[in-house]
């Protein structure tokens, strides 16, 4: 099971035919690069007045449209506030939609999931059906509709966004499942008559679970970027909230006159996006090796 | 607080000035007209569900209906009605009977001729439930009775006189069409109306395009027109560009000739491109207005409204978001309504007025983030706005507002959702403020919008008076007025109402409701037509 | 290509009894895929009814319009919206099921042929955008793929960057480089391939990073397989051994997330159709969304999870034919 990303946090990789010690140290440097730029990420949304002292919502017309300097990092925007500083302050709404709407699919897929691998043939059925009508559905017409029941917001947003990613979630933890239901030493336990819900409790769920907060990083990142969508539909986060998304689509208006509108917010969810897949491979790599070590 | 207010005629006068500079710009070249040729012209509107403007009525049918249905009268740059399909017309001395005399020489495009029996149906089929006519249906709402007195004679019998008669017939949602097409089912009428207009749509590729060809026979060209005969252009093709940027674009690649709906920052960029133009046609009736709902707490307590327009600091937003190109009015109507006052004294801005003033209504108390609050309860204004109508600019205005009425304690609440959604919040009462642009030809808006009549919902749920207004007086005036067939009483009666409105701390104008075309400078003889400002091809020509 | 350890080189078995049991995997998909339209469409039913907004005014010219009485009264007998829920349900079902979507509220013309006519459009925006996606990730893995040093690096490094990028984001900056700057390419679809090209790149970028991070993988995987190692022994050129054994199995879960990709294609078709001005299943499904459209929401509804239900059984059946082991399973 060695893979292209082997060794990506370094500790126990094994060495493989193409493994030179170049791509080892690209492959560690890009998983450090990660860590330090979600690190950055993680500050500037816990506490963003250690990177900045400026107000996010300070509006001053006169000041609209400037151009980078020392005074405005990255500029200002059409209502004339520091963009640097909605940036920073941006991370805590942009991270809070990222995860949560992760953590909403996942925890969808995880019912699912769960009832599809250990429910039985019923169980089976109905999670199978089910995560085939979610799939069947495209996603933003799945949240189209969820946001014109429930009105636009942070959490109808987040919700769904979270709709829209669980049935692949769901997929992915089933067959996760099943793979460890059949495997050797859960049909030992079998045999050795521990009751199901031991099986369930000390060996399957462990096993079936690991890739889930692997699953999550990478998904993140898409989280975000999905959200911004909604946000160019107008359906994203109320005003003046800071969110990169949001940011990133009102910026577009004026693309042809003041280009560090969309270029800083755009690169923060780049930036988020690649560091959570770089990190949710890395730690892939580590929690098959850890398997097979 | 109640000083006398001054017309704002000067600046109406300037503003019809603009447009007609706007116009002569693109006629001036001595060269002669060109015929023949494709114009595309790019809306960012809404596509129309049904082409024939009685069904509904709202402004992207106007926008094409234009090109191929027209109307019993039209209006010119001054403002004064002119003849159009009817050429001359009296009315009674109780203002309830009018007579129309009509043109005897125009036929529809389908064949069938334009006459009294014409002009009956149409009216008919507005007032037909089956219609679902809303703009149009009230336009013709006083209208009782329809007799084709000779073929080219025809008698309207009113209700109660209306001395907006002229101006509500001149839009393109009363206008006319062909009575063999509208017999036909409404799904076919609304893919292929029969107007009598310059071009026929003979084509319709949904979310694409529609084309329209010239009308060979056509000879019923408004008085105000520069040329007579059939139309220059062979065809018009209609885009639906629903991305401003996109719009932008394509107008610069050269792949579309005209755009509407163009974006502040666009229409600054364009000055210095040398291959486009503008035209600047503010749409009539109502301004772009912030209404304040005075039927619900808190806005239900005068010195509240008075407080937010003291601290709603709207004018350098409108300066910077705007680049320029829309002024600030201080006015219910729209610049180019004769009868339209502008009170900029009435909207000064003054955040200690403001503070004052909620502490008088018992706003007193301000809780930790900032806001005020009132037995516990916090001084929230819920802001529903609709994505489909508040373009990007104007919504990062209201944020802007947001902020300064901050300031002073008041928690905005801006609700950006989709056009059923906003019409629901409006429907159900949950709204403080709200922006809803109304256009309509004459003052006789203000009786839509501020008579207490307008506050008892349609039977879908929609009312037009969004502030809640209810004045006795007030409707009192607007009635009278719209019966007054005196022009200068009229206009003394709209101002008074006006000054009420203002008074009352109702609205907050913002400016007029924009419509700015650009296009490029192959494209000649482009005008608005003044009635709606929808843009009219029958001059039109390409210079290349 | 005769090494026995190459599961790939096993051809699908013509054996009756294999026969058989493809039939019955067709028949046993056809069956779950008229399942799932019937969830669809009863989701889709519920769903709309729990949005705020009376269906009667998307059906008299739209929100905000002032019908009268009688008006939305007979609208309401005429569209049996008077009736209860259930029953409401049930006669849309009955109709559904010999394929009657019904009328547009807000055009008043019939929603199949309509919603069909928009179906082609994103289909070939979304097809182009795969196989150009597709084209792309291999390009990109093949070439950079194994390479030591920066070549894998850049490679994997913008793979990262494109599946990161918003569609909405990526078609503006495309339209001001190659439409504003360039002038090479119309920013609006006009008809032929040229207006193609921008929505395609647009859908297809973000789309080749995905697919490009997968092929990756599972290229590095067959790298490492006993095949490759007995091709290299005997001497197979690096080239040779790419294209004729590792080539298909980076193919293989792009091939079965293809079905996956499609789906996101069609939520991305959202914003490139609007922004490009595309006729398409997005844009109808956008603004009939806000309008309380019912009958065309609900026949974009169905006719992109049927078209999802015909890509993934047919990325499935490819995946048995290039991977035998799938249907042995």
């Amino acid at each position: 099971m060695t893979e292209i990303l082997a060794g990506r946090l370094g500790r126990g990789a094994r060495a493989t035919p193409a493994t030179t010690g170049w791509q080892k140290l690209a492959g560690n440097s890009g998983a450090f690069v990660a860590i330090v730029a979600l690190l950055f990420i993680l500050t500037a949304a816990l506490a963003p007045q250690l990177l900045t002292t400026a107000d996010p919502d300070a509006v001053a017309p006169v000041d609209a449209f400037q151009s980078p300097s020392p005074a405005h990092l990255f500029g200002t925007d059409e209502s004339g506030r520091d963009v640097y500083t909605r940036v920073v302050f941006g991370a805590a709404n942009s991270l809070l939609i990222g995860i949560a709407a992760t953590v909403v699919g996942l925890g969808l897929a995880l019912v699912l999931g769960l009832l599809g691998g250990l429910g039985g043939r019923v169980g089976d059925f109905v999670s199978t059906r089910v995560v085939e009508v979610m799939f069947a559905l495209p996603g933003l017409l799945l949240a189209l509709v969820f946001i014109a029941i429930a009105g636009p917001g942070v959490v109808t947003s987040t919700v769904a966004v979270g709709l829209s990613t669980a049935p692949g979630y769901a997929r992915i933890i089933r067959s996760q499942l099943r793979s460890v239901r059949n495997s050797g030493y859960v049909e030992a336990a079998t045999v050795l008559g521990h009751s199901r819900l031991r099986i369930v409790v000390q060996h399957i769920l462990p096993g079936a679970l690991a890739p889930i907060f692997v699953l999550g990083t990478l998904g993140v990142g898409q989280a975000i970027v999905w959200a911004s969508s909604l946000g160019f539909l107008g359906l994203g986060v109320a005003p003046p909230a800071a969110e990169w998304g949001a940011m990133l689509s009102s910026g577009r208006t004026y693309i042809d006159v003041a280009w560090w509108l969309t270029v800083f917010p755009g690169l923060a969810i780049v930036a988020t996006a690649a560091s959570f897949t770089v990190l949710g491979r890395a730690l892939n790599e580590r929690t098959r090796q850890g398997a097979i070590g | 607080m109640s000083a006398p207010r001054i017309l704002l005629l000067p600046l109406s006068l300037a503003a019809t000035a603009a447009l007609l500079a706007g116009c002569t710009a693109a006629t001036e070249p001595a060269a002669e007209p060109v015929t023949g040729g494709t114009l595309v012209y790019a809306t960012g509107d809404a596509e129309p569900g049904c082409l024939d403007p009685h069904v509904g009525g709202n402004y992207p049918q106007a926008l094409i209906s234009t090109q191929y249905i027209e109307s019993l009268v039209s209006k010119n740059t001054a403002g004064e009605i002119i003849p159009w399909l009817a050429t001359e017309w009296t009315t009674s001395e109780d203002g309830l009977t009018w007579d129309f005399t009509l043109r005897d020489d125009v036929t529809f495009t389908d064949g069938t001729p334009f006459d009294a029996e014409a002009v009956k149906t149409n009216i008919e089929h507005l007032k037909d439930p089956n219609t679902a006519s809303s703009t149009g249906y009230l336009a013709v709402g006083k209208i009782d009775g329809i007799d084709a007195v000779e073929s080219d004679q025809v008698r309207f019998t009113l209700s109660t006189p209306d001395s907006a008669l002229l101006e509500s017939l001149s839009q393109p949602w009363v206008g006319i069409q062909s009575p063999a097409a509208l017999e036909r089912d409404q799904a076919i009428n609304c893919e292929s109306p029969v107007g009598t207009g310059p071009f026929v749509v003979t084509d319709w590729v949904k979310q694409q395009s529609i084309t329209l060809e010239r009308n060979e026979n056509y000879n019923s060209a408004p008085e105000d027109a520069e040329h007579t005969g059939t139309a220059l252009l062979d065809s018009l093709k209609w885009r639906f560009i629903p991305d401003a940027a996109t719009r932008y674009a394509a107008l610069q690649s050269g792949d579309v000739d005209v755009i509407d709906n163009a974006q502040p920052n666009n229409i600054s960029s364009a000055e210095s491109d040398p291959a486009i133009d503008e035209l600047n046609a503010p749409r009539p009736g109502a301004s772009n207005r912030i209404e304040l709902n005075s039927g619900k707490a808190p806005f239900d307590d005068e010195r509240v409204r008075e407080a937010f327009i003291r601290a709603a600091d709207v004018s350098p937003g409108i300066d910077s978001l705007f680049f320029g190109t829309a002024e600030r009015s201080y006015s219910v109507l729209s610049s180019v309504e004769a009868d339209g006052i502008s009170l900029p004294d009435a909207f000064a801005v003054d955040q200690d007025a403001a503070n004052t003033l909620l502490d008088d209504a018992g706003w007193d108390t301000i809780d930790s983030d900032g806001y005020r609050t009132k037995d516990g309860v916090r001084l929230t204004l819920d802001f529903p706005i609709s994505t489909n109508q508040s373009i990007p600019a104007e919504q990062s205005l209201f944020e802007q507002i947001q902020a300064s009425a901050k300031e002073v304690g008041f928690e905005v609440k801006l609700l950006p959702t989709d056009l059923s959604s906003w019409y629901g919040a409006l429907f159900t009462n949950e709204y403080n403020l709200v922006s809803a642009p109304y256009t309509k030809v004459g003052a006789d808006v203000l009786r839509i919008l501020y008579h207490s009549d307008s506050i008892i919902p349609a039977p879908s749920g929609y009312y037009a008076n969004l502030a809640q207004l209810s004045d006795p007086k007030l409707d009192q005036i607007l009635t009278t007025a719209s019966q007054t067939s005196d022009a200068a009483e009229r206009t003394a009666l709209y101002e008074e109402a006006q000054s009420i409105i203002i008074d009352g701390f109702y609205v907050l104008p913002l400016y007029d409701q924009q419509n700015h075309y650009l296009y490029s400078t192959s494209v000649e003889g482009f005008r608005a037509l003044p009635t709606v400002s929808a843009p009219t091809f029958y001059d039109a020509w390409l210079n290349d | 290509m005769t090494d026995p350890s190459d599961p790939t080189a096993e051809r699908l078995s013509t054996r009756p009894a294999a026969r058989l049991r493809s039939l019955a995997w067709v028949a046993r998909r056809l069956g779950g895929g008229l399942f799932v339209l019937w969830m669809v469409a009863t989701v889709i039913f519920f769903a709309l009814r729990l949005i705020p907004g009376d269906p009667v005014d998307a059906i008299l010219g739209g929100p905000g319009s002032q019908a009268s009485a009688e008006a939305v009264a007979q609208i309401r007998v005429e569209y049996g919206l008077d009736q209860p829920l259930i029953v409401q349900y049930f006669l849309a079902m009955a109709k559904l099921a010999v394929a009657d979507f019904g009328t547009s509220y807000a055009l008043k013309i019939a929603v199949a042929p309509y919603v069909l006519t928009q179906l082609w459009s994103t289909l070939v925006l979304t097809i182009a955008s795969l196989v150009v996606a597709w084209v792309l990730a291999l390009a990109l893995t093949m070439v950079t793929s194994g390479r030591r040093g920066p070549a894998r690096a850049v490679g994997s490094g913008l793979e990262l960057l494109a599946a990161a990028v918003p569609h909405f984001w990526l078609a503006s900056l495309l339209i001001i480089v190659l439409s504003n700057t360039l002038h090479w390419l119309p920013p609006i679809s006009v008809p032929g391939p040229l207006g193609l090209i921008l929505p395609v790149l647009t859908l297809a970028l973000p789309l080749t990073g995905f697919l490009g991070q997968l092929m990756r993988e599972s290229l590095a995987n067959a790298y490492e397989q006993p095949f490759v190692v007995s091709a290299r022994a005997r001497g197979e050129s690096e080239w040779g051994v790419r294209f004729r054994h590792v080539l298909r199995h980076a193919a293989l879960p792009g091939i079965s997330l293809s079905g996956w990709a499609f789906g996101s294609l069609l939520s991305g078709a959202v914003v490139v159709e609007t922004i490009f001005a595309r006729p398409g299943l997005g844009r109808t499904l956008l603004s009939a969304v806000s309008i309380r459209d019912i009958p065309v929401v609900t026949a974009v509804a169905l006719l992109s999870a049927l078209t999802f239900i015909i890509v993934t059984v047919a990325t499935d059946a490819i995946d048995r034919i290039v991977d035998p082991r799938v249907a042995k399973q």
